[in-house]
């Protein structure tokens, strides 16, 4: 668990590809811990670690309702590895969440003007005195729809 | 009726009751819904607000759906079901909605007040069943209220609502879901207690209600392949959530009624 994450380079589509509108997919997030607000930032070079949501690269927020933590005895929080195909039970509960946050303005001001790609980076604030390392996903992925 | 059509008035039953806007329940409505939370709250069995609060987290198992597919239908069976256990208390009762794009005041002035009416308000707090708590000092739920600006802005539901695709619509939704959670903090601020603080049912009344608006510009709109899904525990699948008038509820802002001549 971290508490902010810079990808590497993200490719914009190009000017050449107009789009309706663009997305960011951020697969295989973790909500097992603390509630947190996600931060976003588009930027060629990443942003500091002092940056919020008056900078120029912010793109806009996702929020996890979290579990607050394990209350059961060791391996319940766990996730089953595989699964049976003729496993009729709900999925596990901490099946890891999907979160879309629209920012179609962002990338039509990046591309407008002229860059090619950017790094996405991901602030975790948690609320109260709960530490911010809470941030834990697998992918992040730009899609832009014509 | 296909599944992606939304219900029509003749399908309204005839003893349609209305969830209203939090803030804008008249004296005996508001009334009503405290002596349902208090009736139900004196019960120890799984008539119980107790018993329900349990169901969405703890004790275990936690039975909620987040992150998930079946988030909204799982949620609209669970508010119906308690619906029904404070309407067995008090006949009529309904929960209301809290409006938090309505950022005056952020908490609904019904929920805000510790007493009400010369009585302890039961909308304020509630108690946590020892196997409830998610630490032993967790006695009565809490709130951390932030700041009212910092709930969601009308623009922002708004362009929620605007997906065409219902996975796209409920996942952002779901967000602006869990923002309010964190915003209002304390019991609310994770999964295990949210349910017992009296604010989270108007908090999904209002979830439930944008969903009910995204059906009526979208169609219901929820792929076919969830519509038998059993919403464990409740005896309910997923098609058995989608038009609210034939689970007997519509929103409106308000309501006020007079009585007619009868039939005398």
């Amino acid at each position: 668990m971290v508490d902010r994450f810079t990808s590497k380079p993200i490719e914009l589509p190009g000017a050449e590809h107009p789009f309706a509108r663009a997305d960011l997919l951020f697969y295989g997030l973790d909500h097992s811990g603390a509630s947190y607000e996600a931060q976003v930032f588009l930027d060629p070079r990443g942003v500091g670690r002092d940056a919020d949501a008056e900078h120029r690269a912010y793109v806009g927020s996702f929020y996890i309702l979290g579990h607050g933590g394990c209350f059961g005895d060791v391996g319940h929080c766990d996730i089953p590895s595989r699964r049976d195909a003729f496993d009729l039970r709900p999925a596990h509960q901490l099946e890891p969440a999907l979160r879309i946050l629209t920012v179609t303005e962002a990338v039509r001001g990046l591309v407008e003007r002229g860059i090619e790609e950017a790094k996405v980076t991901v602030t975790a604030r948690t609320a109260g005195r709960a530490a911010n390392d809470v941030l834990a996903f697998e992918t992040v992925r730009l899609a832009s729809y014509a | 009726m296909s599944a992606s059509t939304p219900p029509g008035p003749e399908l309204a039953p005839h003893a349609l009751r209305h969830r209203r806007d939090a803030r804008r329940l008249t004296a005996g409505q508001l009334a009503d819904l405290r002596q349902a939370i208090t009736a139900t709250q004196a019960i120890g069995d799984d008539r119980g607000y107790q018993y329900w609060a349990g169901i969405h987290g703890l004790p275990l198992p936690i039975s909620c759906v987040h992150h998930r597919e079946l988030f909204l239908p799982w949620h609209r069976a669970y508010l119906y079901l308690f619906e029904k256990a404070l309407q067995d208390q008090v006949p009529g009762v309904t929960l209301p909605w809290w409006d938090w794009t309505h950022h005056a005041g952020g908490i609904p002035g019904p929920y805000a007040k510790r007493r009400a009416d010369g009585r302890k308000n039961p909308l304020f707090d509630s108690p946590i069943q020892p196997s409830g708590r998610a630490a032993p000092s967790q006695t009565r739920t809490t709130r951390t209220p932030g700041a009212p600006g910092a709930l969601p802005l009308a623009g922002e539901v708004e362009a929620v609502l605007k997906n065409h695709d219902f996975f796209t619509f409920q996942t952002q939704l779901e967000s602006i879901h869990d923002g309010v959670h964190v915003w209002t903090g304390g019991t609310m601020g994770d999964i295990a207690t949210a349910a017992y603080d009296p604010l989270f049912w108007a908090h999904h009344s209002m979830i439930d209600r944008l969903w009910y608006l995204w059906q009526l510009r979208h169609g219901a709109g929820v792929p076919a392949a969830l519509l038998d899904r059993a919403l464990a525990p409740f005896p309910m699948t997923v098609r058995d959530t989608l038009h609210i008038s034939r689970l007997g509820y519509d929103y409106a802002a308000s309501t006020a009624a007079a009585k007619g001549p009868g039939h005398g």
